[in-house]
């Protein structure tokens, strides 16, 4: 099936998700869209797929234009789209998940349905068992369960979104076998991912997206500098990096691996030194989340030692590492960092150590009025935090943080902030590093931020870590190449 | 002005609120074949009408306020305590079982009566505990673990009335053998109040007030209830304040029960309770947990307990009538409030 | 969010103020609306004001004195029910007591309380129910329940101007092991002894299996002599009109917990009906007060099996199931409490300990009988003949409280030829020898 995507716009508040994407994909093409986080590739897929409405623009499927207000609609049209997350799937059986959206009938003849989704599963070589528990399945045994589902339902065009992250290399084969199959039947697959070594490898096509536009469409043989700078833009260099004095080590990783149901990390050796700042770069779940939150005492890892301070904390709580000058910001302020329906002045006090049974309210309300004007926060002691704009949250949130703190965490320190707050937050950052001899670890997907800010940076790739890099010396397109998979083998 | 006219919409719902659950209450009325306002009008002097009305209205409102000031400290913490029952029945058994222990001994009766409450107090506090440990070590839900308890408890109390505690020669419903009456809280002449109840009552939900306004468990605790994530990213052992909430509710449950036995009942009988626990969680959720509101709403509350009696009696209605007002009015409030909700919502969206 | 809360509470107050205004004009008829129907404002007033001293109305207060001295005819008795008073039972042969007397003492008027349990009333005593009674008007007030007993005593102590009958307590029993000597308690309880005998003799008359089974309540002095009583009627009746040998009748009595059925608190009565009759007791003796084993007997028969059941309390409670029903011994209150009215209204009354037993000239007369049975559609025209026989022997005369009798552990209870006492019938300590089941709660 011909897919063509004419003029798609959409618009989230003042942000421009798609701005006027104008795609088309012949029938039997695996085409790849590459792009950053938030450069619109989700929104794009989900617009096609009906799980949300474009704002303006025109859907055509095989030259007709057609109006997609739902996922079912999606199918009805032929389009569908992977799901591959296990929150995704009721718990049920596989046959089950497979009757469940058998389209028109209410009682589904389950034996014509058995010997059916077992003719599919021969034709791709899948070895499903369809009376297991979906729950029970791997990543990559639901992805084919959904493919089949998918293509039992009559989908022409397949939409996959990071298909690869969290399978086995021989379920990748095994997947992007069945896609070149599918597109040799002349079915239309869409591969969106961020890795350059999986859409180099798979993809007859490629488009580019960066801030919601699509930026550059290739075809094989593909230019790697080239897809990197069209993914990150032109980074521009800041000037005037100051130059770091690095003091005594803040926090020491010794062989450290740490491990989730998805990926394992390390093991990591690093040092980090007061008044430095480390960035973590990498695509979103490549694991450097993880990797913040078990240096917090969040997540235990599995395996070497964790010095703080020259302290080993190797296993200790969360609280123990808050004790030891450790402090942790989360992005997600509302779930992780804030407590609605509290007021400001009450989370000064929450953060702070007790002093005393009564709490001293005229006290706080002076510390709070101090904090307020310290972090330029808009809004008043009484004020609850939910009430705050996300920009006041984030600030308050710095604000929050115990001092002296020796190590500060934190994820996505200025993401959804305007420039003017990213800047005025940098600058207290770079402060409280300088003053209070605090080391700075942070997360963010924003290259710009990485490079301007940090003084070491470490890379994350699926799970690998890469060893703590100059950040004065090296340049965007390695950075960009790290970050899409490739020139590991240097390290 | 924009304000103003808010008010005048909140008033409106409130009001459309009231008007709800008595209409819904009336119309039940109306269908069971009963003049709404001789109903009403015998609740009210039923309760209202008298001294000695007054004060049963008291002697019911003591544990049922003891109750409520209990669960604004678990609701605080975000945990439904559905317990409560079974913790306002250990605390009477206990509260009984040193009252045993002691009667036939030579200690002075106040002692052996602050001994008992202490340990009524004691008994509802572990019942608590054993939820609150469901809950943390066991990854039992606070509600099913207290349904749990309160049906141990229960069964407990009938195996002791019928057991081990039973009257000489016999087992019988209405209870344990009653306590000489130097075991009773002091009752002020002529009425079945005792004035001790409403005195400890009234000192409980100061100190209730206080720990929850004015201190840093209080307030830790509110972190605790609204997001306990955030509170443990801030520093708050979250675990540790969620079960000390359970210990403090479970005390002023377990002290519930031993008003009860001490100035209500004089013995344990088999439904202890009163099923208080459950109409305190009615009231604090009409009052949206504010400490000081329950105090009036528990006596309204505890005033249709008393009044309903006069239904049977003159208009040959079923007592129960009251739950149905109780209920609805909880009901109607917590409708009008989403309606409210939504109607400020679609205000909003229009300005 | 304070305004919010603000509102919230002034809403509550309005429901009150509501409910008031709706009633303030109202409230001060009260006393007039309760009594309209018989008597003249002004007479009736008087009682209800000297029971409610906080109303407040000056000039009818101070008729009082005068009214109360004239003889009005009218008399508000208060009743307090265990049970619901529909209930084919024990409340209801006392709700029925009520009615008649409202019958034959004109200007007697009842008003009661049904339900009066902690599991139905949360939060309440009967005490305090019963002071509301008294604030109705009320000037008797009779305690229905054996339950019931420290609360009457309480209240007694409590209202010395109002008359207290307690039905089945001991409290004003001089000989009783309780006598309390209070001067304006009375007891009444009837001589269910014999309506149990004729239960059990019907039983023992009709079973195939020669196994009866008793559905007991809870286990007191009270209950354990009516079990004991069905067996010793069983037992004749067993031996003298069937020739058969005592040891092949066997008697099982099991005890639920309570005079009722209270879901998770006693056990299921329904349940252990069934289990009687499922294994091999085709008669099942009712001792509580509502009519599962008659249910049950009538579901059994319905699929096929021969059962019976032996109702208790209540007059009418054969209707339920006629054709299991075997008869119904059952009390009659309305005479003794005619009695006790009249006297009081004479201001004749004493302190009493009525033990009242049947009419042997017609067990069933309704205006002399305290006890009586009546025979049900089930029963065979030769077993009534020979009940009939039985009954009036006992109208004769004969005793079966007599020795030699043991009691279930052995021990002698009545030594030969020696004849019980009141008391030692009253109190009596454990089933007897022959039957099976508990004797004493376990612990």
């Amino acid at each position: 099936m011909n897919v063509e995507l004419i003029g798609i716009c959409k618009t989230f508040g003042p942000v421009k998700a798609n701005d006027n994407i104008h795609l088309r994909i012949p029938s039997g093409t695996i085409q790849g869209i590459l792009g950053e986080n938030g450069a619109g590739k989700s929104t794009l897929m989900k617009v096609l797929s009906g799980f949300i409405q474009a704002d303006q623009g025109v859907i055509l499927l095989d030259g007709k234009e057609v109006r997609i207000h739902s996922p079912a609609d999606a199918i009805h049209y032929g389009v569908g789209m992977l799901h591959q997350d296990p929150l995704d799937f009721p718990p049920m059986k596989v046959i089950e998940n497979f009757i469940a959206g058998s389209p028109g009938k209410i009682v589904p003849n389950s034996k014509e349905v058995i010997a059916r989704f077992y003719e599919l599963q021969q034709q791709f070589d899948f070895a499903l068992d369809p009376q297991a528990h979906v729950d029970r399945l791997t990543v990559g045994e639901r992805q084919q369960l959904e493919i089949l589902r998918l293509l039992w339902l009559g989908a022409q065009v397949l939409i996959l979104d990071e298909p690869t992250t969290g399978i086995s290399s021989l379920q990748k084969i095994k997947l992007f076998e069945t896609l070149r199959k599918l597109a040799a039947q002349g079915k239309t697959i869409i591969f969106v991912s961020h890795k350059l070594e999986d859409v180099e490898q798979l993809c007859h096509r490629v488009a580019v997206l960066r801030r919601g536009q699509l930026v550059g469409e290739a075809t094989p043989p593909y230019q790697m500098d080239d897809l990197v700078q069209m993914m990150f833009g032109k980074v521009v260099s800041f000037g005037g990096r100051e130059s770091y004095k690095p003091g005594e080590i803040a926090l020491e990783l010794k062989g450290v691996s740490i491990e989730d149901y998805r990926m394992r990390i390390g093991p990591v050796n690093l040092q980090a030194r007061k008044r430095e700042v480390i960035g973590l770069a990498g695509m979103e779940g490549s694991g450097q989340l993880l990797f913040l939150r078990a240096c917090a005492g969040l997540i235990r890892p599995t395996a070497g030692r964790m010095v703080v301070n020259g302290k080993d904390l190797t296993g200790k709580s969360y609280h123990a590492f808050l004790k030891n000058g450790v402090v942790y910001m989360p992005a997600s302020r509302m779930e992780e960092g804030l407590v609605p329906g509290c007021s400001l002045m009450e989370h000064f006090v929450l953060a702070r150590d007790q002093a005393g049974f009564f709490v001293d309210w005229d006290g706080a309300k002076k510390t709070a009025r101090d904090q307020i004007a310290a972090y330029n926060i808009h809004g008043r002691p009484d004020s609850t935090v939910e009430s705050l704009s996300g920009g006041n949250q984030q600030r308050a949130l710095l604000a929050l943080m115990r001092t002296p703190a020796s190590l500060i965490l934190m994820e996505h320190p200025t993401r959804g902030l305007d420039i003017e707050s990213t800047l005025y937050i940098w600058s207290l950052l770079k402060g409280r590093c300088s003053d209070q001899d605090s080391a700075i670890l942070f997360i963010s997907s924003d290259l710009d931020e990485i490079l301007q800010y940090s003084d070491r940076i470490l890379v994350f790739f699926a799970g690998r870590v890469s060893p703590a890099l100059d950040a004065a010396s090296i340049s965007v397109d390695q950075l960009g190449q790290l970050i899409g998979g490739r020139g590991w083998d240097a390290f | 002005m924009q304000r103003n006219k808010i008010q005048w919409t909140n008033i409106a719902f409130q009001l459309g609120a009231v008007a709800l659950a008595l209409g819904f209450t009336t119309l039940v009325l109306l269908l069971a074949d009963a003049p709404p306002l001789e109903a009403y009008k015998n609740l009210i002097i039923g309760s209202f009408g008298s001294t000695k009305k007054f004060s049963d209205v008291l002697v019911a409102w003591a544990p049922l306020m003891l109750a409520t000031t209990g669960l604004l400290v678990t609701f605080t913490a975000g945990l439904w305590n559905i317990g409560i029952e079974g913790q306002i029945t250990l605390g009477a058994i206990f509260t009984t079982g040193v009252l045993r222990a002691l009667q036939d001994t030579s200690a002075a009766p106040t002692l052996i009566l602050i001994l008992a409450i202490l340990s009524g107090m004691i008994g509802g506090a572990l019942w608590a505990a054993l939820v609150g440990a469901l809950k943390t070590f066991g990854g039992v839900n606070e509600i099913f673990g207290g349904l749990g308890m309160n049906f141990v408890a229960t069964a407990l109390t009938l195996w002791l009335i019928f057991g081990p505690w039973k009257r000489p020669g016999i087992g019988s419903m209405s209870g344990t053998e009653p306590f000489p009456e130097a075991l009773w809280l002091p009752q002020i002449a002529g009425l079945r109040l005792s004035i001790w109840s409403v005195v400890i009552t009234i000192a409980a939900l100061i100190c209730i007030y206080i720990l929850l306004k004015g201190t840093y468990f209080g307030l830790r605790l509110k972190a605790v209830g609204r997001n306990m994530r955030s509170s443990f990213i801030l520093g708050i052992p979250t675990w540790q304040y969620m079960m000390a909430s359970f210990l403090l509710c479970g005390a002023l449950a377990g002290l519930a029960g031993a008003i009860q036995v001490t100035a209500v009942y004089h013995r344990l009988i088999p439904s202890i309770s009163s099923g208080y626990g459950f109409l305190g969680l009615l009231v604090a959720m009409l009052v949206n947990y504010q400490a000081l509101w329950t105090l009036p709403v528990a006596l309204f509350f505890a005033a249709l307990n008393i009044g309903s009696i006069q239904l049977p009696i003159v208009l040959k209605l079923d007592s129960s009538l009251s739950g149905v007002l109780q209920g609805a009015l909880v009901l109607s409030v917590i409708i009008m409030e989403g309606v409210r909700q939504r109607f400020l919502k679609a205000a909003r969206e229009r300005s | 969010m304070k305004l919010h809360t603000l509102w919230r509470f002034l809403a509550l107050l309005s429901i009150l103020a509501l409910v008031l205004a709706a009633c303030a004009p109202a409230a001060t008829q009260t006393p007039v609306q309760t009594e309209a129907q018989t008597e003249a404002p002004v007479a009736t007033e008087a009682p209800a004001e000297t029971e409610a001293p906080a109303e407040t109305e000056a000039p009818a207060a101070t008729e009082a004195p005068v009214e109360t001295e004239a003889p009005a005819e009218k008399l508000i008795f208060g009743m307090l029910l265990v049970g619901p008073y529909n209930d084919h039972g024990w409340s209801q042969a006392h709700y029925d007591a009520g009615l008649y007397v409202q019958e034959k003492f004109p200007g007697a008027e009842m008003i009661y309380v049904d339900k009066v349990n902690p599991a139905d009333r949360p939060g309440t005593t009967p005490a305090q129910l019963a002071e509301d009674l008294v604030a109705k008007g009320a000037k008797l007030v009779i305690f229905n329940s054996d339950d019931m007993k420290d609360s009457a005593l309480e209240f007694a102590a409590a209202n010395p101007d109002i008359y207290t009958i307690h039905a089945s307590g001991d409290s004003a029993w001089k000989d009783g092991k309780d006598y309390k000597g209070l001067p304006n308690l009375t007891n009444i309880m009837g001589r269910m002894e014999y309506g149990k005998m004729m239960a059990g003799c019907a039983a023992a008359l009709t079973t195939q299996t020669g196994k009866i089974g008793y559905l007991g309540p809870l286990i007191n002095d009270e209950t354990r002599r009516l079990a004991a009583s069905a067996y010793l009627g069983a037992r004749y009746c067993w031996s003298e009109y069937l020739q058969k040998d005592p040891a092949e009748l066997s008697f099982k009595v099991t005890w639920i917990g309570f005079w009722f059925n209270i879901p998770g608190v006693t056990s299921d009565p329904t349940q252990v009906a069934d289990d009687f009759y499922n294994s091999g007791y085709d008669v099942v003796i009712s001792g509580i007060d509502t009519t599962e084993a008659l249910q049950e007997a009538k579901k059994f028969n319905e699929s096929g099996k021969t059962v019976w059941a032996i109702p208790y309390d209540y007059i009418g409670a054969c209707k339920e199931a006629e054709n299991v029903c075997l008869g119904v011994p059952y009390f009659n209150w309305g005479p003794a409490y005619l009695k006790q009215i009249q006297l009081f209204t004479e201001g004749k009354h004493q302190p009493v300990w009525e033990w009242n037993g049947p009419d042997w000239t017609d067990i069933n007369n309704p205006d002399t009988s305290a006890v009586g049975f009546v025979k049900g559609a089930a029963l065979s025209a030769d077993a009534a003949a020979k009940l009939d026989e039985f009954i009036a022997a006992l109208a004769g005369g004969l005793n079966l409280w007599v020795g030699p009798l043991n009691l279930q552990d052995g021990t002698v209870y009545l030594a030969e030829g020696e004849t019980a006492t009141d008391l030692q019938v009253w109190y009596l300590p454990q089933l007897l020898e022959g039957m099976e089941g508990q004797s004493v709660p376990s612990n």
